[in-house]
């Protein structure tokens, strides 16, 4: 890692966020959803980035187990999840419990069992877009 | 306050004393008096502010509606009552306007239809004086609710009136009073409200009384009914409740066994079944193997859709590495199963699963043990009965009718809240054929044949079956469930260890779970016994 130097404001060489991927995945795994999203618009390699299901994955969930991973890959991705299902929940919830976890994996998995079924765009989710009653 | 100043009455001295209003009190406690309107002269409980603020709406579309005559008598009267009493006042003011009319006290349900009251609350309780605009804006869509709600109620007396006459046998009456309502149906909003609920019972009446051969449901294939039902599922939280809490059960059943098998009474299209098999997958120690065995009607074109739906959970528990296997059994009446046919073993822990299906068995006492007894032959861990929390298996046409009315009139009232369509117009018309077959159909072929808890208690109890208890998980995960409904009126309650999801403290649909004892010296014969007792 290139060390900053004292007299950097012009000519010396400072450390680029972009220099190094991992550090740049571990400032955008720490952002919320529509962060991401308009990180994804800054340039081509932030965009790439943003994409990676581990920064999903950190936004879904922050505390939980890791052996829920195969599953949610297996269900479509931790991004997929996210937008499809979490999203819409944490207008509602705080997803920090383990049980509320589970019923937002648990509807992705309705949800993925319908997309099985080929027949037209899967609805079992619809319900989570309406307004909530205030 | 606009209703009082076009009735033009002189205002009289607001009383210092609070003698007025504990004459119309019946509570000890003092009232708690709205401070705002205290500040204006009136007294009114905060309590009662919704109250007053409809009937004062009334009370002025009433005024501008009636004849001249009377409004001409109202101002020349001396003051009658205290207005500073204003709830008092104003139910004194509508009840000589409407002599002929005493507006009876609606079940709640039903008179929630009526008005929107939740405009008014705001401009209540938020500011000083109630704002001339909100009265105005309000008048329009008043006027048309006094007229049908007078309509509404009209059509529910008529409604209770014809089942009455069906019951007696008097078909001519019925049949032309279900005309005079059908004309009246005209006048009223059907898209919404007690409208639609009394079109829906007129119709279903309608066909009982005209139908050629005593009684008809509305005839639909199975591929529709798996239509409607899907829509159902989607509309409102009914079914997602049922499925989510009888699979937080099983899994609960099913700790520490490796081979498990769920009998599932109507598998429809398995939509119960994916989040069973990603909670098992997830579950600490490893997924076990799981069998399914789905029990359904018979396809007529010659399509599997059993073994289709089958295939699809069988990929789904592929991907999430859950060993899976599939058995349907077709079969176009419950009744018609025997055990043999489900292939248990006996080293496998097994789960019943009937959401909404055993009621459908209650035509005669037969069918209905002879399937608990194959059940409780099975040796279940666990049995998870969902039904609908209500009595429509009474012998009495005109009490069936009155329970159901009041029923699907609270369900139809939930479903108002959804605002998908087209899920919310084809959940209606699911709700719409139970009621036909509720209302219109006899015998065999009246299906729906719903009981409450308590009796199905009993009769579990009888079959030999032990309750237990769905435990605080599965009353979490509803309410979490209900929390994700845009809709604020659903509630879960726990009613000694079941859990019951209504809408407005009228619980709708209830949800048990059951273990068999072990197996008593009287077996009948007849049963095949699966194995020793393993427990």
């Amino acid at each position: 890692m290139p060390a900053a130097s004292r007299n950097s404001i012009g000519g010396g060489r400072g450390f680029g966020i972009n220099d190094d991927v991992d550090i740049l995945t571990e400032v955008l795994k720490r952002l919320d959803g529509r962060s991401v999203c308009v990180a994804a618009c800054v340039c081509r390699q932030w965009s790439s980035i943003a994409r990676k299901d581990s920064v999903w994955e950190e936004l879904c969930f922050r505390h939980v187990s890791p052996g829920v991973r195969p599953v949610v890959v297996a269900l479509g991705g931790y991004k997929r999840l996210y937008m499809v299902c979490v999203r819409p929940l944490l207008k509602r919830m705080t997803l920090a419990r383990p049980d509320e976890v589970q019923l937002s994996l648990s509807l992705f998995c309705v949800h993925y069992y319908e997309t099985l079924a080929g027949s037209g765009p899967p609805s079992s989710l619809m319900f989570l877009c309406n307004p909530v009653n205030v | 306050m606009v209703p009082y100043e076009t009735a033009a009455i002189p205002i009289a001295n607001p009383p210092a004393t609070s003698s007025s209003t504990t004459t119309t009190t019946t509570i000890s406690k003092p009232p708690e008096i709205d401070g705002l309107l205290a500040g204006a002269g009136y007294k009114v409980r905060s309590s009662d502010l919704r109250h007053v603020a409809q009937r004062l709406e009334r009370l002025e579309t009433a005024m501008l509606n009636s004849p001249s005559q009377h409004l001409s008598l109202l101002a020349s009267d001396a003051v009658l009552y205290n207005p500073s009493d204003l709830s008092t006042w104003v139910d004194s003011l509508l009840s000589e306007l409407n002599q002929s009319q005493s507006l009876p006290s609606l079940p709640s349900d039903l008179s929630d239809l009526v008005s929107n009251p939740t405009a008014l609350d705001g401009s209540w309780m938020d500011q000083q004086l109630p704002p001339p605009t909100a009265a105005i804006h309000n008048q329009q869509p008043s006027q048309l609710t006094v007229v049908e709600e007078d309509s509404g109620i009209r059509l529910v007396h008529m409604l209770m009136t014809c089942a009455e006459y069906v019951q007696r046998g008097e078909l001519s009456l019925a049949g032309s009073l279900i005309q005079d309502m059908q004309s009246l149906l005209t006048r009223v909003n059907t898209g919404c409200g007690i409208g639609k609920v009394a079109g829906c019972f007129i119709d279903a009446l309608s066909r009982r009384v005209f139908a050629a051969g005593g009684g008809g449901g509305i005839p639909g294939s199975a591929y529709e009914t798996e239509i409607l039902y899907h829509h159902f599922y989607e509309a409102c939280p009914y079914l997602k409740f049922a499925h989510f809490t009888a699979n937080q059960a099983i899994l609960e059943a099913f700790d520490g066994h490796d081979c498990v098998h769920v009998v599932d009474f109507n598998l429809m299209h398995g939509l119960q079944w994916p989040a069973l098999i990603q909670a098992l997958a997830l579950r600490p120690g490893g997924p076990p193997t799981l069998r399914l065995t789905g029990i359904g009607p018979p396809s007529p074109d010659g399509r599997d859709s059993l073994r289709e739906i089958g295939l699809r959970l069988a990929e789904l528990a592929r991907s999430v590495n859950v060993r899976f296997a599939f058995r349907g059994v077709a079969a176009s009446r419950l009744e018609d199963v025997k055990p043999w046919m489900l292939q248990v073993n006996p080293k496998e822990a097994v789960a019943v699963n009937s959401i909404m299906q055993l009621h459908k068995l209650l035509d005669r006492p037969a069918p209905i043990e002879a399937v608990l007894g194959w059940i409780r032959s099975l040796n279940p861990k666990i049995v998870t009965v969902v039904e609908h929390e209500a009595d429509h298996n009474q012998p009495g046409f005109l009490d069936r009718f009155t329970e159901s009315l009041y029923y699907y009139s609270t369900m139809f009232d939930s479903l108002d809240a959804c605002a998908l369509q087209p899920e919310k117009a084809l959940a209606e018309m699911y709700i719409q054929r139970e009621i036909c077959n509720v209302v219109s159909c006899e015998g065999p072929a009246r299906l729906e044949r719903h009981e409450p808890l308590a009796r199905w208690r009993e009769r579990l109890g009888r079959a030999g079956f032990r309750p237990l208890h769905l435990g605080s998980n599965a009353f979490k995960q509803a309410s979490m469930l209900l929390t994700l409904f845009s809709a604020e009126g659903y509630c879960v309650e726990e009613n000694e260890g079941c859990l019951t999801l209504g809408w407005h403290s009228r619980p709708l649909i209830a949800a048990s779970a059951w273990h068999a004892l072990p197996e008593t010296a009287a077996v009948s014969p007849d049963v095949a016994v699966v194995g020793g007792a393993v427990m």
